[in-house]
């Protein structure tokens, strides 16, 4: 039996007639997710070594959220127990009871709504788990054909299906079916090129991915000349996800403004305080079909909707699940997931290509070291790059290692900082005015 | 799941795989966790959870590999994962991999290691926990009521089983725990915020620090630290004699330089050659020293590798020369280095790496310190030693770098980045404060830097080592604070834009 059906069973029951009264449940929500992965990974040019062997793993596990007909509540995770028995899951209810913590506001479990459309399951991916894995194989081996000379390849190429299983007392019952592709490759550490979609590759678009990352590491092999404090700092896709993820999304996490922990007040939100530059927004998207942010329904009901956190610059709100949502006096909003389904948005937007002819001195930071060491709340960093490229009249032109200060919060608060976009992520080129210096 | 329960499967499992030619690895684990997070005097998530289940490594008897992991222990699952990982390591065998055939030279070990806790996982009942940690979290807001605190516990227990086709069968059990206080400031608009930390086995820390209050006492100075950091100047870049925390000394030496002479490095490490491990080189002054391994009652102990193998310690470091790395069975011999126990998982469904447990940097030249004192009382002291002992360099600012916020090297080139929580002018006799910049710089001269220390060892300075994707426990120190000469090639700071 299945553990979603398990789990099902029992709380009904412990609704409805429950054995012990002590045990009677007034209301519950469960996620139990079923998937299966199937990777690769390459090291040192060597497909599938003895730290990268081909892997295949099965999972079916969840979490629960129990409210007590006295109004506590318990939180656990959980997994496919094959022998359980009554006996078993009795002593599980008993063991979550003594587990039981009292939060009002927290145990509101939604009543259903309509979900929307969203396409998040490629059959491709399902066929690769189910057995048809050349495509995972074959990939390893156009890279390390196709790698360049003397460059040592590492990566990872990984396949995920599963079915997600949302239920809710309130009588939300719905399960879907999900799938994951995820691929990253570099050469000698120091350039690399990541794909994440909930579908597979399209050849064009490894194809591109391949191409540009040739290039930089050529570029790479060259000196370029030191930076100086004029030098326009550009970050790559990749270096605004991370960013996003370091500094905003901490930021405007519901929880965290209402407790008072992150940059922005509850009163910066509700008088709309300008925080960026008028000309940026920032959306919560996770109805874009079939990217890695995506999903159809979060994990206590909720389904998924576009939300805005920054309109023209200003605080609109943060993103809030159910008890944050509850106690904000607003519906609950939609999640990123991780810095994934977090758009960020300019009203001049160029693509890269141009964006890259009009700079006559700039630096372009691929990745960075440490980043996730910086305070999130106080919004500054203080990086060191090495393996930059610089750029010099439109042109990149060489390596150069520099160290990066400044404030992210400034640098989209500045009416400098433009923004150019990718054919190849969500998340844009950042051109920003920034402390850069030699490192 | 305990650890006969645990042995039983994984002997089942082994049967399975008995007329296989090649060779197979299995590792069974049980996972028990219970955390707990408060805000602002209330609980925001108290959560219980439990996972186990076990990973198949095959290898074909021509040395490729193959994995497959389930999270269901049955016999029937693991017959099916047998064979999934046989087929996979056939399959690579024809993708033409690195094939790999040192299991076969281990020696077989049997052992079963008894659970060190002194307190049974849930010996104290999760309500009596909750309440405890309810004291303790409203303890901060008394002690310092300008900073937003939010408190969490966390107590887990790992139990695993490893067995091997030549009948290797260990199994141990891994408790931890540790109670964190995160305290968040403003001053004139801005903000900054604090973690402080308390680690050991199991819930006997929440005793301990309603006794004591260390912790509290900690995050309390902390808090006020950052307080005073949010409206400090930002420091000028350069290259300055530093004074460095334990904790920062333990990123130093697990970032900068653990890392480096992992087994598995060695093909890209700064400190390997063709190769193989630079034995003999002079990375540090005499008197330096790296030493790494579990110790009982530690965040990160784990008395046998995820492959079965005694975790030995090892010198890395001694007297200022490279004389060893951390060597898994796999890649260690080919790196030059012995085999040392060191592969790591984070879990049944990963593969183990080559990697550290507690790394501890200690130098022979050796000032004492009195221990137990408030942070900046302790900082002023720091100053009137260095200046009895003409440890201060003169006519420059010699800066203490006080709380590690993490970081990052690149083994390769041998860059590195650390993150302090502020920085303290301990030249100026008002103890300038400034912001925190990023320490950055290259490993063997950042260990050249080294020239003495201050104050007893201190090795409870914990944290989550990430590599190749695995949150693995990780912790280290050295003793209360490192001296560093100024250097070239290790600077502070940068200018802002």
């Amino acid at each position: 039996m299945k553990l979603v059906a398990q789990l099902e069973d029992l709380f009904y029951r412990c609704q409805q007639a429950p054995k012990d009264e002590n045990l009677r449940l007034s209301a519950w929500r469960l996620l139990v997710n079923e998937s299966q992965v199937v990777s690769l990974g390459i090291k040192d040019n060597s497909p599938g070594g003895v730290y990268t062997p081909p892997s295949y793993r099965q999972k079916e596990s969840g979490e629960v959220f129990l409210v007590w007909a006295d109004g506590t509540c318990s939180e656990a995770i959980v997994q496919l127990q094959p022998q359980s028995t009554a006996e078993f899951w009795e002593q599980k209810m008993q063991q979550w009871k003594q587990a039981a913590y009292t939060d009002p506001e927290a145990s509101h479990i939604p009543a259903p709504e309509p979900l929307p459309l969203v396409a998040v399951e490629d059959r491709i991916v399902r066929e690769i788990i189910e057995g048809d894995d050349d495509v995972i194989f074959d990939l390893a081996k156009q890279w390390l054909e196709e790698k360049p000379d003397r460059a040592k390849v590492q990566g990872s190429i990984q396949a995920a299906w599963g079915y997600r299983n949302v239920r809710t007392s309130t009588g939300l019952a719905v399960t879907y079916q999900q799938s994951q592709f995820v691929s990253w490759f570099s050469f000698d550490s120091l350039v690399g090129g990541g794909f994440a979609k909930r579908r597979l590759i399209l050849p064009e678009e490894q194809k591109k991915l391949w191409a540009q990352t040739v290039k930089r590491y050529e570029a790479l092999a060259g000196e370029a000349s030191a930076v100086n404090p004029e030098t326009q700092v550009i970050f790559a896709p990749a270096m605004t996800e991370e960013l996003l993820g370091q500094f905003i999304v901490p930021n405007f996490s519901g929880e965290r403004v209402i407790e008072g922990q992150g940059a922005f007040s509850k009163e910066n939100f509700e008088t709309h305080k300008e925080v960026f530059h008028p000309q940026f927004s920032l959306t919560i998207d996770p109805l874009q079909p079939l990217e890695i942010g995506s999903y159809m329904v979060t994990s206590e009901g909720v389904p998924a909707v576009q939300t805005t956190l920054v309109q023209e610059g200003k605080l609109q709100t943060p993103f809030l699940r159910v008890k944050d949502a509850l106690r904000w006096g607003l519906k609950p909003t939609g999640l990123p997931h991780g810095a994934a389904g977090l758009y960020l948005r300019h009203t001049v937007e160029e693509t890269w290509n141009k964006i890259l002819s009009t700079i006559e001195d700039g630096v372009l930071i691929l990745s960075v070291l440490g980043l996730h060491t910086q305070d999130a709340v106080a919004g500054s960093y203080s990086l060191s790059a090495p393996h930059s490229l610089r750029i010099i009249k439109g042109e990149i032109v060489g390596r150069v290692d520099v160290k990066l200060s400044g404030n992210f919060f400034r640098d989209l608060a500045a009416a400098t900082t433009r923004l150019g976009r990718s054919d190849l992520s969500l998340h844009p080129y950042l051109v920003v005015r920034t402390g850069v210096q030699k490192l | 799941m305990e650890q006969k329960e645990l042995k039983t499967f994984v002997q089942t499992v082994l049967t399975e795989a008995s007329t296989f030619e090649g060779y197979v690895i299995v590792r069974a684990q049980s996972r028990r966790e219970w955390s707990m997070r408060l805000s602002n005097g209330r609980f925001e998530r108290v959560s219980t959870g439990e996972d186990h289940g076990f990973g198949v490594q095959a290898f074909t008897e021509s040395g490729a590999t193959g994995f497959a992991s389930s999270d269901v222990l049955e016999k029937e699952v693991g017959r099916k994962l047998v064979a999934k990982a046989i087929q996979l390591a056939r399959r690579n065998e024809a993708l033409g991999t690195k094939l790999n055939r040192q299991i076969w030279d281990t020696s077989k070990v049997i052992a079963e290691e008894v659970n060190p806790a002194q307190k049974a996982f849930g010996e104290v009942p999760l309500a009596d926990l909750e309440e405890q940690v309810m004291t303790l979290h409203s303890r901060m807001k008394t002690a310092f009521s300008q900073a937003v605190w939010q408190t969490s516990y966390r107590q887990a227990e790992e139990v695993w089983c490893i067995g091997r086709t030549d009948g290797t069968l260990v199994s141990f059990a891994v408790p931890r725990a540790v109670l964190m206080h995160q305290g968040t400031v403003r001053a004139e608009g801005k903000a900054q915020s604090t973690l402080s930390h308390r680690s050991g086995m199991d819930a006997s820390i929440l005793y301990a620090e309603l006794a004591d209050h260390s912790l509290e006492e900690k995050a309390v100075n902390r808090a006020k630290f950052a307080q005073a950091v949010c409206t400090a100047p930002q420091l000028p870049s350069g290259h300055y004699p530093l004074i460095i925390d334990y904790g920062l000394a333990k990123g130093l030496a697990h970032e900068a330089f653990g890392h480096a002479v992992e087994s598995d490095h060695m093909n890209e490490s700064v400190l390997g050659e063709k190769g193989k491990l630079r034995i003999g080189l002079r990375v540090a002054r005499p008197g330096v020293h790296i030493i790494d391994g579990p110790l009982v009652g530690d965040w990160a102990y784990q008395p046998y590798s995820a492959n079965g193998l005694l975790r030995e310690t090892v010198t890395i470091v001694k007297n200022g020369v490279l004389e060893a790395g951390l060597g898994d069975v796999f890649s260690g011999p080919e790196a030059g280095m012995p085999v040392t126990g060191a592969g790591r998982a984070e879990s049944y469904t990963n593969v183990p790496l080559p990697r550290m447990s507690n790394i501890r940097l200690l130098v022979d030249r050796l000032l004492p310190l009195p221990s137990s004192l408030p942070l900046m009382d302790e900082v002023k002291s720091i100053r009137e030693i260095l200046l009895t002992n003409g440890e201060l360099l003169e006519g420059q600012k010699n800066l203490l770098l006080l709380g590690y916020r993490g970081g990052q090297v690149n083994p390769k080139t041998g860059d590195f980045v650390f993150q302090c929580d502020g920085i303290i002018d301990v030249a100026d006799p008002d103890l300038a404060i400034y912001q925190p910049s990023i320490f950055s710089g290259k490993i063997l001269s950042a260990l050249e830097a080294i020239r003495g220390g201050l104050g007893e060892g201190c090795f409870d300075a914990i944290g989550t080592c990430g590599k190749g994707g695995q949150a693995v426990p990780s912790s280290g120190g050295s003793h209360r604070y490192l001296l560093m000469d100024p250097d070239q090639q290790v600077s502070l700071g940068g200018t802002l834009g």
